[in-house]
């Protein structure tokens, strides 16, 4: 879960580092008030969970109230990558003299944590990295004891002697939020030094570990989603399911159990031609469970057809066979529907939606045939 | 002969009393898995299907010092602490079967695995099984597997039963087939299950059931193209049509940026010579083509 940016600056300024004097806004109204508090030019940001705001020009500065009060005007209700843009951090414009970028995250392919330090910052450090390797700094260290004193110096030879305490201190705090808020990233880009000799993070990155929220519940909220957007979301997490919209022009709705075998399905669909709109993939399913699934895909004007897969290594075909009886019964489907079911308890299964005259298929491939010939026939 | 779970596992479910490990371990009992064990936290005492127990693996582990193996049916919260009370009474090998562990409890969990030279399964994997050994540890359901000359892994459970179910119809049998996990980072990746199986007598090629997200496929070929692996290899990648910077399915299943991307998997097996099914029924054909030869 990635937190907007002035909210990682609220966790980096609790645990000691330097932020810009800054306020979160909603209007351009307070927008031009803070500005006229300040003093002098400020900087406007987007509060949006898009990364490379900057490149999509979406960073704005003025150098008086008024012009604090048209930029925010400007960019406010906008659509930055798919997102309506509600608020505004408006910052005070920092003298830069040196922008440095410093980062934790994890390694997977050592499968380790691992620092990152540059004194080039306020660029893409993954373009840095490969075109000038000699100037970032990779440090992998311990999960369980932290980065040790030897790793910390290592980390930061990249800078020059002089600034080397100041970026080891700043590290050091950077390693707290990682640790402290189960962080897969963490990162200051940049970092800027002031012409005071001071350190001060100008903007902050952090993403919390998804499967780690239960221990930063005050931190869970919509972002870049509408609430209902968010409940439905959340709802699917409890129930351990994963529903994705894929395509807003497909024809075929995909409900199947597991991750590789929707994704093998998925990848037969296309590769014979077919368009999928949107899958649900279940954990262990069982007659309750595919009920309320059909609930997700039955009002969907835009499907064609719905292909259930059902591959019973645990579960039983006549069990589920009850439920998707139970749900047609109750709600008429508006689509053609192509069940495929294999395993145990199969004959009895399929026995069931016989009664209800729905005819199952054994063979994935053949089912994935049916669905396409029903979604082109149907065009 | 196999890999990691074999007839000399001596086997201990940890939170037995859970609903889901009660059944699982009536089902491995029943598959032949010699269960010696179990525990729940805050308290042991009874049986479960026969088996005791226990308070804390400590206690097993004294009771019953052949224990060489556990499985972990505890809540993704627990694992972490359950793992790591594993390994610190000397288990050597761990299997994490829950989903959804934060990934920096599961990263302490590996780097004291790697510590004290512990094999770490997962997690979210379904475990995995030993046809010829008559020994699964986990809850693959086990009347899909015969044994025979094959080694399975796979990054997911479901699209291994589909595949291995197609093997077993085919008179094709496995040595072992082990989940090797749906996490971005899990104990025992796929280069490192290639070493198991080139090492194991009875293993003749391995099959790996790959897709996109990480870059476990890309080091796996890496190795066999630099001849580390001697074994005939043959993949099936799922994930094609997957988009970008959207989870499909499994946590570990993400493209990020050029990172993860299906096309530099592909290139990879290439370059190393593996043959790579492009369905599912592509895979039967080719396990025929590449146990002939």
């Amino acid at each position: 879960m990635r937190l907007y940016e002035y909210e990682a600056k609220e966790v980096f300024q609790k645990c000691g580092l330097a932020i810009p004097r800054g306020q979160i806004v909603a209007s351009a109204e307070e927008a031009r008030r803070f500005a006229s508090e300040i003093g002098g030019p400020v900087v406007i940001k987007p509060q949006v969970s898009a990364k490379k705001r900057g490149k999509a020009g979406a960073i704005r500065f003025a150098s008086d109230p008024e012009e604090a009060f048209r930029q925010s005007q400007s960019i406010l209700g906008t659509m930055l990558n798919d997102e309506k843009v509600a608020t505004l951090l408006v910052e005070e414009k920092i003298e830069i003299d040196k922008e440095f970028y410093i980062g934790m995250t994890i390694d997977y392919s050592s499968l380790k944590p691992v620092a990152i330090a540059s004194p080039l910052g306020g660029v893409d450090i993954e373009e840095v990295a490969q075109e000038k390797p000699a100037i970032v700094k990779k440090v992998l260290f311990s999960i369980s004891r932290g980065p040790t004193e030897k790793d910390y110096e290592e980390l930061v030879s990249i800078f020059k002697p002089t600034e080397q305490a100041l970026m080891k201190e700043v590290t050091k705090k950077l390693y707290q939020i990682f640790q402290k808020y189960d962080a897969e990233m963490v990162e200051i880009n940049p970092l800027a030094l002031t012409k005071h000799g001071k350190s001060m993070a100008l903007d902050a990155f952090l993403n919390v570990d998804d499967d780690s929220l239960f221990r930063h519940s005050d931190l869970v909220k919509p972002r870049g989603m509408t609430r209902e957007q968010f409940d439905f979301e959340q709802s699917l997490k409890e129930k351990k399911w994963k529903y994705i919209e894929m395509d807003p022009d497909g024809e075929i709705g995909i409900l199947s159990s597991g991750a590789g075998i929707t994704m093998a399905i998925l990848d037969l669909i296309k590769m014979h031609g077919g368009r999928p709109a949107n899958f649900l993939d279940t954990a262990q399913m069982n007659a309750e469970g595919i009920y309320s699934a059909f609930s997700l895909f039955a009002d969907n004007k835009k499907l064609k057809v719905l292909l259930v897969n059902i591959f019973a290594g645990l579960n039983r075909c006549d069990d589920l066979a009850m439920g998707i009886k139970k749900y047609l019964q109750q709600h008429p489907l508006r689509m053609p529907l192509v069940v495929r079911m294999i395993g145990y308890r199969e004959d009895e299964g399929k026995g069931i939606l016989k009664e209800i005259d729905v005819e199952t298929i054994r063979s994935l491939e053949d089912s994935v045939e049916k669905v396409i010939q029903i979604a082109q026939g149907a065009t | 002969m196999s890999i990691i779970a074999k007839r000399s596992s001596y086997v201990l479910i940890q939170g037995i009393t859970g609903a889901a490990a009660r059944l699982h371990t009536k089902n491995m009992l029943d598959y032949g898995t010699k269960i010696i064990g179990g525990t729940r936290p805050g308290g042991g005492g009874g049986e479960v299907h026969g088996v005791p127990v226990y308070d804390s693996v400590e206690q097993a582990v004294e009771k019953h010092p052949h224990v060489n193996t556990t499985i972990l049916f505890v809540p993704p919260k627990g694992t972490r602490e359950a793992a790591l009370e594993a390994l610190s009474a000397g288990i050597k090998t761990v299997v994490m079967v829950a989903e959804h562990v934060p990934l920096h409890d599961n990263l302490e969990v590996l780097e004291e695995g790697e510590k004290k030279g512990a094999v770490v399964i997962g997690p979210n994997t379904p475990g995995l099984i030993s046809p010829a050994e008559q020994t699964k540890l986990g809850f693959v359901p086990s009347q899909y597997f015969i044994p025979g000359p094959v080694g399975v892994a796979s990054r997911s459970g479901t699209l291994t039963y589909e595949i291995v179910s197609r093997l077993t119809l085919n008179g094709i049998g496995q040595t072992t087939c082990i989940g090797v996990g749906g996490d971005p980072i899990v104990g025992t990746p796929f280069p490192k299950i290639l070493q198991f199986f080139e090492e194991d007598p009875e293993t003749n090629a391995v099959l790996l059931i790959g897709e996109i997200g990480g870059t476990k496929e890309e080091e796996a070929a890496e190795m066999i193209r630099d001849r580390k692996i001697t074994k005939p290899v043959f993949v099936y990648l799922v994930g094609r049509t997957a988009p970008e910077g959207k989870r499909v399915g499994h946590a570990g299943a993400l493209i990020e940026g050029n990172r993860g991307t299906i096309e530099s998997k592909l290139a990879s097996f290439r370059e190393a010579g593996v043959p790579v099914a492009d369905t599912p029924g592509d895979v039967i054909r080719i396990a025929k083509e590449v146990l002939k030869s």
